[in-house]
């Protein structure tokens, strides 16, 4: 196995009296990692406190051996853990193409002076973005709608809009707070030929699920969250098979 | 008053306010900042650019400054331009800062604490500059403002004769310019829609001319301008949009207004005078151009570059983040824009051109005190830009000219009304602009323009880039 990419200490964090994360403790290797736990067991917390959306109480996020915890939102994605959000966050006003061309990271126009000066830089930069918004869209077969404001996207081409402009930012690691939630099944297989696709491409994933076939299928590992704290870790076969993560989160139906 | 002094004192206004409103335009409409305290960088430009460049023994001043500069520059050719120019540039840098210092403690708040908080800092600021006569002078205002190469007006260029065609021709020419464009826009409407608009403003304007007469012809003129307004709403039907009809409805009671008023009242001659509106014949011996009309030049240049300016800035991957900001503001922190940053240089920004707006309202009314800067400014300017369309740059110079035009031309009914009911009056024109924007919200919400569209100059398909 090689090393984690991911390591997660000890978090913690409470919101008033509630205990959100109790101490939680996973590593994500690279690959196709599935969070999985019941409602309320602080998954998408810990996405928070992992991409710096929210300090965390206690412990420690490490990416590649580094700490990254209490860092920027935006300094984190630009170290590589780039995320997406579970109620997709489309730019309304804007085209999908500038949903698109935003993404890339470092991009001379960026910064406001260079947006006034507009050296040669500018023009291959900007003309770099465009273009790989536009191979990206083609990518997610979105590019049909490329010219159309995001807010009047469907549901299902507002995730796919979401997973191609995270993909955009040429990240490691990618967290997708459950990018098949709300997905009708054709749509869904799509998504998930995406991540396996990009997978094979040395993109790695970790990603909140409910369905358990769609873990089993695949993951090759498995967290299990329940109460702010994890359960078991370990492949898909043997935490179905697990005694507490069925008592907790699937009850009789897994048999 | 003939009416072209009125109209170029109206422009500066206007002009002025643009600048304003470009500058709100940058916070609120494209990066989503409801600045509620910007008058306060148009505050700061107009006191500092007064205060450095006035002189050391100013009349009745109390307040810090008396920094001379145009005196310190006096050994220097055009040393009095340079002095202001500096104090400009110099008013622009401490607004910004000012901003800086407002933005970073107040800029982590979400929009409506960031209002409430912006409201309050400018309000507190505001009545420290009232109160403090140490500072500013407080409430005594600041005498002797430095208006540069004034001596050297009214601007001669030779007779009488040369005077008027010289500048005659280019005030023409303006005139024509938009009258072009204006008949551009409208060329093409449905020819029915086209009469009606006609019909109705001459309707409007034979309704207001009999309203002048007084006595119960008042109550029949206002009949008359009613129905007036009701052919232009069926023209607005039959155009299918309102756009066009009303432009050339607007133009012709403009035209009524400006050229035909004259004409009634002082005859052709009055009539020259509007079209010649740059040349002022009682100018100096041989008539000439007089300085309220070099500052609305000078207005009209510092709009014209700003509004490139933001034009270049949003028309790029930079202002592209701003728009994403505006959006939703977790998407490009979480792609990696540090969004904070961003958000201070657009405040900077923004305050930096309200502040060249104080510099050029305190030239242009040559007397300053806080009274000029209260928090209606700022509700004025987004008066106006939500008027004009918020996210438009073009918006914002007709959002503010339909604001100020409104705002200034209805003074034209104190007139017409006792002299008592003034304050009642002035009350009603801010009711009459209150009630235009709320028809504009519920009709067009995006405001008359709407947001305007983007180009970063590289072609979308990837080619070439369009400079």
């Amino acid at each position: 196995m090689s090393d984690p990419i991911l390591e997660v200490e000890g978090l913690e964090k409470f919101f008033g009296g509630i205990t959100a994360l109790d101490g939680a403790t996973f590593d994500v290797d690279p690959g196709i990692t599935g969070l999985i736990g019941p409602n309320g067991a602080g998954k998408s917390t810990a996405f928070d406190c992992i991409t710096g959306f929210l300090d965390p109480d206690g412990g420690s996020v490490r990416f590649r051996g580094e700490d990254i915890s209490g860092e920027r939102p935006s300094a984190i994605a630009n170290r590589g853990v780039v995320r997406t959000f579970q109620i997709p966050h489309e730019l309304p006003e804007m085209t999908v193409r500038e949903n698109l061309a935003l993404a890339p990271r470092e991009q001379s126009g960026e910064a406001l002076v260079a947006s006034w000066t507009r050296s040669d830089d500018y023009y291959t930069d900007e003309r770099r973005a465009q273009e790989r918004a536009v191979e990206m869209a083609e990518r997610f077969e979105i590019d049909h709608v490329i010219d159309t404001p995001a807010g009047e996207l469907s549901g299902g081409q507002r995730k796919l809009l979401e997973l191609a402009r995270a993909l955009l930012t040429e990240p490691d690691l990618v967290l997708l707070d459950e990018p098949l939630a709300g997905v009708n099944p054709t749509l869904e297989e799509k998504i998930l030929d995406h991540i396996q696709a990009l997978a094979a491409e040395g993109y790695s994933f970790l990603f909140i699920e409910h369905d358990i076939d769609v873990i089993m299928e695949h993951c090759q590992e498995v967290i299990v969250m329940h109460q702010g704290r994890v359960l078991t870790r370990g492949e898909p076969e043997a935490v179905r098979t697990d005694e507490r993560v069925v008592e907790a989160y699937l009850g009789g139906e897994a048999q | 008053m003939a009416l072209a002094d009125f109209l170029v004192s109206l422009l500066t206004v206007v002009s002025v306010y643009t600048l304003f409103g470009l500058g709100l335009n940058i916070k609120y409409g494209f990066t989503g900042l409801v600045d509620f305290g910007h008058v306060l960088y148009f505050l700061t430009g107009a006191y500092v650019t007064v205060v450095v460049t006035l002189p050391a023994a100013a009349t009745s001043y109390e307040g810090i400054g008396g920094f001379a500069l145009p005196q310190l520059l006096s050994g220097v050719p055009l040393g009095g331009l340079l002095a202001w120019f500096a104090a400009l540039a110099v008013a622009m840098v401490v607004a910004a800062l000012l901003s800086l210092l407002v933005g970073v403690p107040t800029l982590r708040l979400r929009e409506d604490y960031l209002a409430i908080t912006a409201l309050g800092i400018a309000t507190i600021l505001h009545t420290v500059v009232n109160d403090e006569r140490w500072l500013f002078n407080g409430p005594f205002g600041v005498r002797d403002v430095h208006q540069p190469l004034t001596g050297a007006f009214p601007v001669s260029l030779g007779s009488f004769i040369v005077n008027l065609a010289v500048f005659g021709l280019v005030s023409v020419l303006v005139l024509a310019y938009v009258g072009y464009r204006v008949g551009g826009y409208v060329y093409g409407v449905d020819v029915r829609a086209a009469a009606l608009s006609t019909v109705a403003a001459v309707l409007v304007v034979a309704g207001l001319g009999v309203a002048t007469l007084g006595g119960s012809l008042v109550l029949a003129g206002v009949v008359v301008v009613a129905v007036g307004v009701a052919v232009l709403a069926r023209s607005i039907r039959q155009a299918d949009g309102y756009g066009q009809p009303v432009a050339l409805f607007t133009a012709l009671v403009f035209a009524a207004w400006y050229f035909g008023t004259p004409l009634v009242t002082t005859g052709p001659s009055g009539t020259l005078a509007s079209a010649v509106w740059l040349f002022d014949p009682t100018a100096g011996a041989n008539g000439g151009i007089t300085y309220g009309r070099f500052v609305l030049l000078v207005s009209a240049a510092f709009v014209g570059i700003s509004y490139w300016w933001c034009e270049r800035t949003v028309n790029s991957p930079y202002g592209r983040v701003l728009r994403s900001i505006r959006e939703d503001e977790d998407v490009p922190e979480a792609l990696g824009k540090e969004t904070f940053r961003y958000k201070v240089q657009s405040m900077m920004f923004g305050s930096a051109l309200a502040a060249a707006a104080g510099g050029l309202w305190a030239t242009h009314i040559a007397f300053i005190d806080p009274t000029q800067f209260t928090a209606n400014i700022t509700f004025f300017a987004f008066t106006a830009v939500i008027i004009g369309g918020a996210a438009n740059n073009r918006g914002v110079v007709v959002g503010t000219f339909v604001f100020w035009t409104l705002h200034t031309g209805t003074r034209f009914l104190n007139d017409y009304f006792p002299t008592e009911y003034a304050t009642q009056l002035a009350a009603l024109r801010v009711m009459l602009i209150g009630a235009l924007l709320m028809v504009i919200l519920y009709y067009r919400s995006e405001g008359l323009l709407g947001e305007q569209t983007y180009d970063t100059g590289v072609a979308a398909d990837g080619g070439g880039h369009s400079e």
